[in-house]
């Protein structure tokens, strides 16, 4: 029997073969088909006959697919993936889409622009960290040369600073080293008319310093430095500062008691450099006042820069000059080495004396890689939504499929969506990054602006960084939305209500999970360094840092301003030293007691103080007594000292410091360096002329005893200036860093959390959403919402459990890592991680709750009534 | 029998005339062009489709599909401004032909 639907279904089907017929044509010649079938029955044939006329009539298929393939041949470009008619489709269906979904939109958008906001920060941050002293046209060449001292008993001891006649025997002996300029940090008092100004950042270097770095001239010139040994450089802000409303060059000015000639003026030092400083004296000038110190081998004071040759090799030279203190100096215990000028600031090495500027490699690989972190997390977020909604757009799919789409084509238009999104924000974090700035340079103690930012030389390069990063996170974040959906099969979408949105939950759970595991770390890490600075900030130093103030008087005459002070009521005890309790840094081999083991060389630091200090410091004493008034000849030492002397009973011991001294009494050890290192011995001198003058106040008088001691100071030095400092504020400022991370660390974590719980709220919503009916259904039988709650909340503590689970050993390894760096450490308590897991735990069950209970208190009737 | 090449390059102005009668879909084009050809021109009826479609692509003809109760959807053509045009122009081209065919059939033989 002839069936005349399957021959007329067989017949459509050799049209499929050609790509020139689409859907349309092939239905219109099925039509045609037909009605021609129709039109021969009704003349009288059979089916059969009707049929085998109409298709001879219509002639055979492949020349008419030729025909029609080549009439359409400038139309095939519109296959490929991208095309312009195309491309408005998809921004309509886009911007359709966001408006359609104002929620999801608006929650995917917040995230990742919250993200890249953060990312953008950071790179900032992390941009200027690495640009320190890279604008050095010679950078590849400079070196500082650095030490490496070993003493007995003690690990290396690294130093930045070197003897003053390195520098110039390093480049007369070896030709590779074309230039050296020593650095010293000296302050001057400036005379302005009647006025005196401590100027600090003054450093004293020598002629080459002006061609090895790049630190340009606006006017005047440097040729003859060296000759002119009142050569003064002055930095841009000094020369405003003094001369303002003229030219500076050619100008002298009093420092000290001497006359300075302006030979040059210079740009203001980048922020940007290790070395800062605001103006510079002729080397030749100290080694005028100091002619012994040009041939001093032995105390390191001061930074040696060289440059080497463009042929130099670099571990030849390192090897040649390594033993160059001890060919000079046979006592000595140093080895030199050459330090890449760019690896200065965030250099390894734990230098004594480093330099003002030093960051640390660690922050910025801990920031770059949270940025990342939180970069991820946002487009997690991205996915994971775009994927949840999927169920949504799998109709949209399944009909442009069915109308000819091709896969690639349908990637890309879901790639293109979520580039769109990313652009925009882009946008968004940019005008948030604006804002932030501010903040975020008190925060980093950076100065970045935007405006400066956008002017500068680098916009370019800044453009294209934002636009990958746009392109990267819309391609990464749209990688697993683009690829499932345009795996749907039509047939289903089209055919059910709605596909499942079991589809990919699985990855999406994942990606929950891995979301939260890296809040849950940012969250320990955050607490962790919040315990530890609290840790450092309280930790027992061995003296009492509390009100305490200090000023700095002329040796000579600073007992007087103690005695003057001492008659204040506000004042509880006022001592005398010659070194900040917290910046020990000078230290000596050259000590000798009984019993000392002659081969060893132990480096021991030293200090002085006089007989009020100790009480002023509240030093506790374990063995013998402080100093008194008339004692001559005397020392303390620290409990480190007696253990490294290896003295049982060393109070009534007579040793050799500078001269012999009897040892009177051991000190608890204190801190006399930054916290991170451990305490090293220390020798206590009796001084009977010092410069720091410390005074204990009674506590809350902060403004009565700053101006008690302004009324001291002016009685005794009536021309001089007053300055003074709280001790804790250099403590705040030692521990700066600390503090900064410790910030961030703060703001990073919240933000991760805020961000991870935004897509959680969104991902909740939508599951609600999808479960509207159950929920009603589930009501409508008598489920309390109590059960319902639970039921609805469940599936999500179950992943925020599993985070926690994870991210607990992750975050003791990695916060453990951390604390190493730190001589005195916190523990890691059990307690930071109950705390971190409880408050996450919280703050989901939070974001959860408000849809879940949202969801089981809606009337049943709404839910259900659509069926 | 009209000869090939002659059938392919006048079924623009045919098409484009059937049209301006009114608009109408492929099946019944192709009937009306065999009626007025009488069974003249040899046509396969497929060939007709690739010349809509091109006709239209070049925006001489536009389509809609019509969906009625009672019948099969159909996609009618109709002719727009620009192939009325083109139709007219196609109508001189092809008159000048035939005058100038009538000249060369009135030209004696010589000698």
């Amino acid at each position: 029997m002839f069936d005349l639907e399957k021959n007329i279904n067989d017949w459509i089907r050799q049209f499929r073969k050609h790509r020139a017929f689409n859907t349309g044509a092939i239905r219109e010649m099925e039509l045609h088909l037909r009605d021609h079938v129709d039109d021969l029955i009704n003349e009288g044939l059979s089916e059969q006959q009707a049929f085998e006329k109409a298709i001879t009539e219509f002639g055979s298929i492949t020349p008419m697919a030729k025909e029609a393939y080549w009439s359409q041949r400038p139309k095939s470009r519109n296959n490929s993936i991208i095309n312009t008619t195309m491309l408005k489709n998809y921004f309509k269906i886009a911007v359709r889409n966001f408006a359609k979904h104002k929620f999801y939109t608006f929650v995917n958008v917040m995230g990742l622009t919250m993200g890249l906001a953060i990312v953008f920060l950071i790179g900032l941050f992390v941009n200027d960290e690495l640009s320190f002293d890279k604008f050095h046209v010679n950078k590849d060449h400079l070196y500082r040369v650095v030490e490496n001292q070993y003493y007995a008993g003690q690990p290396v001891f690294p130093v930045a600073v070197t003897p003053t006649a390195l520098a110039p025997s390093l480049v007369e002996e070896y030709p590779e080293i074309v230039n050296a300029t020593r650095g010293s940090y000296n302050n001057y008092r400036f005379k302005n008319g009647d006025q005196t100004i401590f100027e600090r950042g003054g450093i004293m270097v020598d002629e080459a310093f002006f061609d090895m770095f790049s630190f340009p001239l606006i006017s005047g010139t440097t040729e003859d430095f060296k000759e002119n040994l009142n050569a003064l450089v002055l930095t841009k802000e000094l020369a405003d500062k003094y001369f303002p409303n003229k030219d500076a060059l050619g100008q002298s000015i009093r420092l000290e008691d001497e006359e300075f000639d302006i030979v040059a003026v210079m740009e203001d030092v980048p922020k940007n450099s290790h070395l800062p400083f605001k103006y510079l004296v002729n080397f030749e000038k100290f080694l005028s006042d100091n002619p012994r110190a040009a041939t001093s081998w032995g105390s390191n004071s001061l930074y040696t820069y060289v440059q080497l040759a463009e042929s130099a090799d670099f571990d030849a030279i390192n090897a040649k000059i390594e033993g160059q203190i001890k060919k000079n100096n046979e006592s000595s215990v140093v080895d030199l080495y050459l330090q890449p000028l760019p690896e200065i600031y965030l250099g390894e090495v734990d230098f004594t004396v480093e330099a003002p500027r030093k960051g640390e490699q660690m922050y910025v690989n801990v920031f770059s890689i949270v940025a990342v972190f939180i970069l991820i997390i946002s487009c997690i977020n991205f996915m994971n939504l775009s994927t949840a909604r999927s169920a949504k757009r799998a109709k949209e799919v399944g009909l442009r499929k069915t109308i000819g789409a091709k896969r690639s084509q349908l990637i890309f238009q879901f790639l293109s969506e979520s580039v769109l999104l990313s652009m925009l924000a882009i946008t968004l974090s940019i005008g948030l990054v604006a804002l932030l700035l501010p903040s975020f340079n008190q925060l980093t103690d950076k100065e970045f602006y935007f405006m400066e930012l956008i002017n500068s030389d680098s916009i370019i390069s800044i453009a294209i960084g934002i636009l990958v990063v746009a392109l990267a996170t819309g391609l990464f974040a749209g990688s697993y939305p683009a690829l499932f959906l345009s795996s749907i099969k039509p047939v289903l979408t089209l055919k059910t209500q709605s596909i499942s949105i079991k589809q990919g939950a699985g990855l999406r759970k994942v990606l929950v999970v891995f979301q939260f595991i890296i809040s849950l770390v940012l969250i320990i890490g955050t607490i962790t360094i919040y315990q530890q600075l609290k840790f450092i900030q309280s930790a027992d130093l061995g003296y009492n840092k509390e009100n305490i103030i200090y000023t700095s008087a002329p040796s000579s005459q600073s007992k007087v301003l103690a005695s003057e002070l001492r008659n204040d009521a506000n004042v509880i005890n006022v001592g005398l030293s010659n070194r900040h309790p917290a910046y020990v840094m000078s230290s000596s081999s050259g000590f000798a007691w009984p019993g000392q083991n002659p081969d060893e060389t132990i480096l021991i630091h030293f200090m002085g103080i006089d007989e009020n200090y100790m009480a002023t410091m509240e030093m506790e004493m374990l063995d013998g007594r402080e100093f008194l008034a008339g004692d001559t000849s005397v020392v303390i030492i620290n409990e480190k000292a007696k253990e490294i002397m290896g003295l049982d009973e060393p109070v009534g011991v007579t040793m050799d410091a500078y001269g012999d001294r009897r040892i009177v009494g051991v000190v608890k050890d204190f801190n006399f360096k930054s916290i991170h290192t451990t305490i090293e011995p220390i020798i206590i001198f009796k001084l009977d002329q010092m410069s720091q003058v410390y005074v204990k106040y009674q506590d809350g008088q902060e403004a009565e005893i700053v101006s008690s001691m302004e009324n001291a100071w002016n009685k005794v030095f009536p021309d001089r200036d007053f300055s003074y400092t709280f001790l804790q504020n250099d403590f705040d400022d030692l521990y700066s860093a600390e503090e900064r991370t410790s910030k961030l660390s703060t703001y990073f974590a919240v933000l991760a959390i805020i961000i991870s719980c935004l897509g959680l709220f969104g991902l909740v919503s939508y599951a609600m959403e999808q479960r509207m009916k159950e929920i009603g259904i589930r009501k409508a039988l008598g489920a309390s919402i109590n059960s319902l709650f639970g039921l609805l909340t469940k599936d999500f503590a179950k992943l925020i459990l599993i985070a926690m689970i994870l991210s607990i050993p992750l975050g003791w390894y990695t916060m453990d890592k951390w604390l190493e760096g730190f001589a005195y450490r916190v523990d890691l308590s059990w307690w930071i991680f109950a705390l971190t897991g409880f408050a996450g735990f919280a703050i989901t069950l939070l974001t959860v709750s408000y849809q879940s209970i949202r969801a089981s208190q809606r009337n049943p009737v709404r839910a259900l009534r659509h069926e | 029998m009209i000869s090939k090449n002659l059938t392919a390059a006048s079924t623009k102005p045919i098409i484009l005339g059937i049209l301006r009668q009114g608009s109408s879909y492929g099946y019944l084009i192709i009937k009306k062009i065999k009626e007025l050809s009488g069974g003249k021109m040899e046509w396969s009826d497929g060939m007709l489709y690739p010349v809509l479609h091109r006709l239209e692509k070049e925006e001489l003809i536009r389509s809609e599909w019509v969906m009625a109760e009672n019948s099969r959807p159909r996609k009618y053509y109709h002719i727009t401004e620009a192939g009325k045009r083109e139709l007219n122009y196609e109508h001189e081209q092809w008159s000048q032909v035939n005058s100038i065919l009538n000249e060369v059939w009135g030209i004696k033989p010589s000698r």
